[in-house]
């Protein structure tokens, strides 16, 4: 049980870690440019699915643009609290807690039905 | 004012909610909102999405303080998030068909209950309930946390009235911008008898994902400018980071008192802006 613990302690410190140097230093790249730039121009995300709003950022990111580097931002820092609910639920399974992983996997579907649910303009 | 000295502003006004959020405890997302609606005359949805991504950066960065702790209950979060992520869905849904005029004053409304509550006193650390409900029996809800080396166990108990809230929590926070961990650990701390510490560790865990649930709705809708939003977040980042350094210095008792006054003031001029549009 303490491995398992630890296992925990472990995986939501790395991903915490992970997600704040990565989140702070995509949005420095993209309000530098932004600033580099004449910061005339405040541009908009595209509205629709994760998957559409990453592949907007990435052809982005191709011309510079500093949407691309903050948008990949924002999307970093939106799965972070999913990325530690799935510890949870990780961890819930190793110990054979089918309950919570059940619970758990619920709480994930409300969060990806809020994502279906915007993106559908309700 | 140019596009460039906006984003400059805005950037400051994320490390100082950040720096309060971290020395104080009352959410970042109760300087955002008003911040870029009165200030900026961001429309209000677009200030509520942003405002989310800040409460989702204050929480992963004070999360750290709470991890290995052994305090936060997962078992329970996990439970009482089914509410909360069920309530953010509909405040977010429901957020985009209000009028503006009601969100200021509700927004007024809620910062000034939060406002006068950071004036009470701070809650015991005892471990309230002498047996543990059937309900929360069932889902084992019950646990323990290290204290001083002595294992302390505990009992829950209000576990329905416990998710009505939290329920409640989560609406409030979709359709406000805001971290709603004041209502949390009410629902924790006092209806279900949880520790106050294992409340704030426990809600510190639950406000991301309750927020993450809302702000995905913000994001694919089309309600988060990124450059504004990143400006926000790196300044929430660095605020909270400074902050953390400096709560040992200051006398974060009177300066959370300080900053309840001033919360005070923001909250009386977002229900004036609700209800005569001043």
């Amino acid at each position: 049980m303490n491995g398992i613990v630890r296992e925990r302690r472990l995986l939501n410190i790395w991903i915490l870690r992970v997600s704040i140097v990565l989140c702070a230093l995509l949005i420095a790249i993209g309000l530098a440019i932004f600033f580099t730039h004449g910061g005339a121009h405040i541009p908009a995300t595209p509205s629709g699915s994760l998957r559409r709003i990453m592949h907007t950022a990435a052809h982005a990111s191709l011309g510079l643009h500093a949407s691309a580097f903050l948008d990949a931002a924002i999307v970093v820092l939106l799965l972070t609290p999913v990325a530690r609910l799935l510890v949870g639920i990780y961890v819930s399974a190793r110990v054979r807690d089918w309950l919570y992983v059940a619970i758990g996997m619920l709480v994930v579907a409300l969060v990806i039905t809020g994502v279906i649910a915007g993106q559908s303009g309700m | 004012m140019s596009a460039s000295l906006m984003v400059m502003v805005i950037l400051f006004g994320g490390i100082a909610a950040g720096l309060v959020g971290s020395l104080t405890g009352l959410g970042g997302g109760m300087i955002i909102v008003p911040l870029l609606t009165l200030a900026f005359h961001l429309p209000i949805p677009e200030a509520v999405g942003i405002s989310l991504f800040g409460v989702i950066a204050t929480s992963t960065g004070a999360a750290p303080r709470f991890v290995g702790t052994g305090l936060s209950n997962v078992r329970a979060a996990l439970f009482l998030q089914i509410a909360a992520s069920s309530g953010a869905l509909i405040g977010a849904l429901v957020a985009h068909h209000l009028p503006a005029r009601l969100l200021f004053a509700l927004f007024g409304i809620v910062l000034g209950y939060s406002a006068i509550m950071s004036f009470r006193p701070q809650h015991s650390d005892v471990a309230g309930a002498p047996e543990s409900s059937p309900l929360a029996q069932r889902l084992r809800l019950g646990s323990r946390y290290q204290q001083a080396g002595q294992w302390v166990e505990y009992r829950v108990v209000g576990v329905m009235p416990g998710f009505g809230i939290m329920i409640g929590a989560g609406f409030l926070s979709a359709l406000l911008g805001i971290g709603s961990g004041a209502f949390k650990v009410l629902a924790m701390d006092r209806i279900m008898k949880l520790p106050f510490r294992v409340s704030t560790a426990t809600s510190n865990f639950m406000i991301g994902i309750t927020a993450a649930t809302s702000a995905g709705f913000y994001l694919s809708h089309g309600d988060i400018p990124p450059v504004i939003a990143g400006a926000i977040i790196l300044g929430v980042i660095v605020g909270a980071y400074v902050g953390g350094h400096l709560v040992r210095m200051l006398p974060v008792a009177t300066l959370r008192k300080l900053f309840a006054v001033v919360l005070l003031l923001v909250a009386l001029q977002m229900l004036l802006k609700g209800l005569f549009n001043l």
